[in-house]
């Protein structure tokens, strides 16, 4: 290919990034590796002239907590679940957007909203429609104010209420919403990267296939898929990224709590477990169950690098 | 690639362990807060910019405005600049982040876990021998006065909110008070008039109370209680049985006492009888103010939140209700005790210690300045910390309006200054917040759990749960 | 017009192709509004949530049972949040640090790419995987490191300490290679046989070709400068440089502690409507890159 003499050019291009990511990137992680190695290391005390003893402490605390096992388990559930039905969801939407002509415009618009619309108000309003409001132990007692927007339509079908965030509620209900509510957040990005594939494929191969009768779903499948394949595998290995750094979702549903009122931490995620250790200014610890995140993603990420290798047609 | 990115780490690793290895030695240790050393002469008139963060809304910043104008004819040279840093925990965050650097402000508000954390780096100046000092200062209205506090300035503070800045186990002081709430029981008066119910003093009363408004209104939940976690606390206090320590072992609430009232709170929320913001899933003043359906009669509430306590108006602006205030019940009526809340301020050490005194004169100022402490509790709901300004006219004006329709705040007040010898505050250390946070969601557990047959080994277990999580 | 017209004529004949091959073409299009439609209501609702609750007095937002449209429309939020927050200092800034960022983000982002993508040099591919690493670690942890670095280098409280530190984004990095990727190398040779120089070439054929995707960076970059919070709020929080969330989130803190939700809501829906154009301005042009894409030109 390319003679390899202008690889200086190369460094050249990549010059303003990299000195960049070595200072705002590169120290920070090496200083999370000297933080994570230091234990109980707390950057105020060691302000105030502690000194840390040089060890595996920090890791040993952090796989022994009783919750950690839990951490990772919802961690990696949400992932699981939430991954493959929001990029389903996403393409089915893109390839539909794509497909129409009128409407097009304002549906496409809509569906660029949530970057304008604050998390504050996202957060607010997933809370509500599924929240119930009213004490409810037991038939005897249960005085229900308010049942939720979800609840009043389930009920309107003939179902009975689902108590789904609340007190008394099972864990299953709880990931159900946060998995509705974390596809419903991951969408609009997706929409957008995968329809601006979308519409740099050329218009000559649905025009053949076209002309030859393929079917509807077989174009699908065997064009659009396939040409878009490094997008799908760009938005399903940032999703996987993303989901295992899951947290603020969690806040915005079950606030400061991560879980529901008579379970505190029932939710909680990795990075939670982060939050956590760095709010009472435990450093080496947060730094110790980031690596061990890290660690994780990396696995994963090179799981999916292997497979979309395998997938991806560019 | 696989084995390239495993060799990049090792690299990495490597390279990271190689340079840590030197500069490891052994011992940790906390550093003890060296107690201010005030220089001869105290403040020497030079020139310095203090910086105060706090959360005022527009409201009350504008009253601080107008202080520190006040402030400055006394003390020209002192420039105070102030920041408002959105929540209470924004301002730990990000002061425990500045200090890490040494760019921490001078003064802030906090609470007391707050300087606690900001100790475990000695950032916190002990104000000890600021308020012992003698020395006086010459103001620019040719006045003196002394550097530290009198002793009429020291009694003029309502006792419970004084101490609080001595709870850190040390017996120094880091904090002044600076604008305090409490906790007190709403009740709908009208519907206690009209169906000729006492309003309760103690628990016992409460548990009758519930009982007949019960029986009166089924569709209701008599009682509504915001804060779980004052009420775990308040109890402790109440009962005089352990909650934390701010030494040695810090978590201590895991025993019979706390476990008996938890029990029999469970057995009032199975009768129906209370509920509280986190099991309700919304405020539970809504819950006070509903105008249809289920309500409640009684609300225990945050003294500053009396305006969301109030029902809707209608057209002529006559209230649905009339709200009734009262202190909290009590376990027993020689040991009252309520909740003090609301922010302290501290000082932090600066390598000019002119900023240090700087500091100091200024919130020295706003502390016992009745002037301020009274408009700043008019606009805002709180209660001011010095006993005298319920003499102040504006104040004493304020508080003569309070009824339970137009003046509920006033009302609010008052109830606060009748009960000032119950304040009490916790021990605080770096981790008494998590000690916090799970004794209110331990209280919401137990009283809404499944027993599996078992009361008793529920509550413990839980108990025993809620305890492995603070220590871990 | 000419490529207009040119879809246009193309889509005719589509049509044509269409309605000889499928009868069922209705019902497939009648289902696909229905999807669309209840899709598009559903990422509304919480639009329709913020606007309703930027009209609510205080009181009713705090209801137990939440009212689908306020009782009594407080149009008076809208200019309460506006005198109280400031808006017009914040908007400035947040503009003036979105759009440079922006810029600068984009240069490095495209000639980054760009070396990743089409030029060959020794550690390419572990570097590119290095990078890929660096966004697996959860940012919060380089906070503190970071704002130690800031303070160093002097940059507390300046338009710089906003813009610079993470203008170097991996993840529109690698976005722009997998699109890059898409262009076929022999272009490239060509361009190279024929003395066209890097830059020319990128400016001339890979923009051109990438311009969707470029133009999807932009609005994520300024969303993101529309949305940052936690590290603004370190190192930037003076009057003169403070961003809109930074003084949205100070600006209705009520004196307990509470935030003023509807005038919070009303500031929010004020500041998100100028950015609201600007998008509905750039869909327009989303589309044009997309048709003047496809690799014959």
């Amino acid at each position: 290919m390319v003679d390899s003499k202008n690889s200086w050019k190369a460094w050249l291009y990549l010059a303003p990034a990299l000195v960049l990511l070595l200072v705002f990137t590169v120290w920070p992680i090496v200083n999370t590796l000297r933080m994570a190695f230091l234990e109980d290391y707390s950057g105020l005390m060691e302000k105030g002239g502690a000194v840390f003893n040089f060890g595996i402490g920090n890791f040993l605390k952090v796989i022994q907590y009783q919750r950690f096992l839990n951490c990772l388990k919802t961690t990696a559930l949400l992932c699981v679940l939430t991954v493959p039905v929001s990029t389903v969801l996403a393409l089915l939407i893109s390839v539909a957007l794509n497909s129409i002509k009128g409407l097009q415009k304002v549906l496409q618009t809509i569906f660029f909203l949530p970057y304008v619309t604050n998390s504050i108000a996202i957060g607010m309003v997933f809370a509500a429609m599924f929240n119930i409001v009213g004490s409810f132990l037991g038939s005897e007692n249960e005085l229900i104010v308010t049942a939720g927007i979800i609840n009043n339509v389930i009920e309107f079908f003939g179902g009975s209420h689902v108590n789904w965030i609340n007190v008394g509620s099972t864990y299953a209900a709880n990931i159900f919403v946060m998995v509705v509510y974390i596809v419903w957040k991951a969408l609009p990005f997706k929409i957008l990267i995968l329809l601006g594939g979308l519409q740099s494929i050329n218009k000559q191969y649905y025009d053949a296939a076209k002309v030859d009768g393929t079917s509807k779903s077989r174009i699908l499948t065997r064009i659009t898929v396939p040409l878009l394949s490094p997008m799908i595998a760009y938005v399903v290995i940032t999703s996987f990224i993303n989901g295992f750094k899951e947290y603020t979702s969690i806040v915005g549903i079950f606030g400061e709590n991560m879980g529901p009122a008579d379970d505190k931490g029932r939710l909680n995620t990795m990075v939670g477990f982060i939050y956590d250790a760095l709010s009472s200014n435990n450093q080496g610890r947060a730094s110790a169950a980031a690596l061990i995140l890290f660690a994780i993603i990396l696995v994963v990420t090179l799981i999916n690098l292997q497979v979309s290798k395998k997938r991806v047609h560019y | 690639m696989k084995r390239r990115i495993l060799a990049l780490l090792m690299a990495i690793c490597m390279l990271v362990v190689l340079t840590l290895l030197p500069s490891c030695t052994t011992s940790s240790g906390k550093k003890s807060a060296a107690l201010f050393e005030v220089p001869e002469g105290g403040y020497d008139g030079s020139e310095v910019t203090i910086t105060f963060y706090h959360t005022m809304g527009q409201n009350l910043s504008t009253v601080l405005d107008a202080y520190i104008v006040e402030f400055n004819k006394l003390y020209p040279k002192i420039k105070v600049e102030w920041t408002q840093v959105g929540g209470y925990d924004d301002v730990r965050d990000q002061i425990s982040t500045e200090i890490s650097v040494g760019n921490q402000p001078n003064i802030a508000y906090c609470y007391p876990d707050h300087v606690a954390m900001y100790n475990l780096a000695g950032a916190v100046v002990a104000l000890d021998n600021l308020i012992d000092s003698k020395i006086t200062v010459t103001r620019a209205d040719d006045t003196a006065e002394i550097l530290g506090l009198t002793d009429e300035q020291k009694n003029d503070f309502i006792a419970g909110y004084y101490n609080e800045g001595r709870e850190f186990g040390d017996n120094l002081m880091y904090t002044m008070p600076f604008s305090k709430s409490t906790e007190v029981l709403y009740y709908n008066k009208t519907f206690f008039d009209e169906h000729n119910l006492k309003v309760p003093t103690t628990w016992d009363e409460l548990e009758q109370v519930c009982a007949q408004i019960k029986a009166i209104d089924p569709e209701s939940i008599p009682l509504g209680y915001d804060s779980e976690s004052n009420w775990f606390i308040t109890m402790c206090e109440q009962l005089k049985s352990d909650y934390t320590s701010a030494t040695g072992n810090h978590y201590l609430f895991n025993n019979e006492t706390n476990r008996n009232f938890i029990k029999q709170f469970r057995s009032w929320y199975q009768k129906g009888y209370l509920t509280t913001q986190k099991i309700y899933g919304a405020y539970t003043s809504g819950l006070f103010t509903a105008e249809t359906g289920t309500r409640s009669y009684m609300s225990i509430g945050s003294s500053a939140g009396a305006t969301h306590q109030r029902p809707a108006a209608d057209a002529e602006g006559n209230y649905l209700f009339e709200v009734g205030i009262a202190t909290i019940p009590q376990s027993s009526n020689s040991n009252r005790k309520v909740i003090s809340q609301g922010p302290s301020v501290c000082i932090f050490n600066k390598k000019n210690p002119q900023e240090v005194i700087a500091s100091w004169l200024f919130v020295k100022y706003l502390t016992t300045c009745v002037e301020f402490q009274a408009e700043f509790s008019t606009a805002s709901g709180y209660v001011p910390v010095l006993k005298s300004v319920a003499n102040n006219p504006t104040y004493a004006a304020f508080i003569g309006r309070a009824n339970g329709g137009a003046y509920v705040s006033a009302l609010s007040a008052k109830v606060c200054l009748e009960q000032q010898d119950a304040y009490y505050t916790s021990p605080a250390f770096n981790g008494s917040s998590k000690a916090r946070d799970q004794v209110g969601a331990l209280l919401v557990k137990c009283l809404t759990g499944d027993d599996g047959g078992d009361v008793d080994a529920f509550i413990k277990k839980a108990f025993d749960d809620a305890i492995a999580e603070c220590e871990y | 017009m000419a490529e207009t017209n040119r879809v246009i004529m193309h889509e005719k004949d589509m049509s044509k192709v269409k309605s000889n091959s499928k009868v069922g073409g209705v019902f497939g299009k009648i289902f696909t509004y229905v999807f669309l439609s209840i899709m598009a209501l559903i990422i509304l609702f919480p639009f329709y949530w913020m606007i309703i609750s930027s009209l609510k007095t205080l009181e009713e937002y705090r209801l137990s049972v939440p009212t689908f449209w306020p009782k009594v429309v407080m149009f008076g939020n809208y200019a309460e949040a506006f005198t109280a927050g400031n808006l017009g200092r914040l908007f400035i800034n947040t503009v003036l640090v979105g759009v440079v960022s922006t810029i600068l983000s984009l240069v490095i982002t495209v000639i980054s790419a760009f070396a990743f993508a089409r030029l060959e040099f020794k550690g390419k591919n572990i570097l590119f995987a290095g990078l890929l690493a660096t966004m697996m670690i959860p940012g919060e942890l380089f906070t503190i490191t970071n704002y130690g670095t800031v303070t160093n280098l002097g940059w507390m409280n300046t338009y710089t300490v906003l813009i610079v530190p993470f203008l170097v984004s991996v993840f529109y990095i690698y976005l722009l290679r997998q699109n890059f990727l898409q262009i076929p190398n022999e272009l490239y040779l060509a361009a190279k046989v024929d003395g066209t120089s890097d830059l020319k070439y990128l400016w001339k054929v890979m923009i051109p070709l990438a311009l969707p995707t470029l133009i999807s960076i932009t609005i994520l970059k300024m969303a993101g400068a529309w949305n940052s919070y936690i590290w603004p709020r370190l190192v930037a929080n003076d009057e003169a440089h403070r961003l809109i969330t930074n003084g949205l989130r100070n600006a209705f803190t009520e004196t307990t502690g509470d935030v003023n939700y509807p005038i919070q809501m009303a500031a929010v829906a004020l500041v998100s409507a100028p950015l609201f154009i600007v998008f509905v301005f750039l869909r327009k042009y989303i589309m044009k890159g997309v048709s003047r894409s496809g690799i014959k030109g």
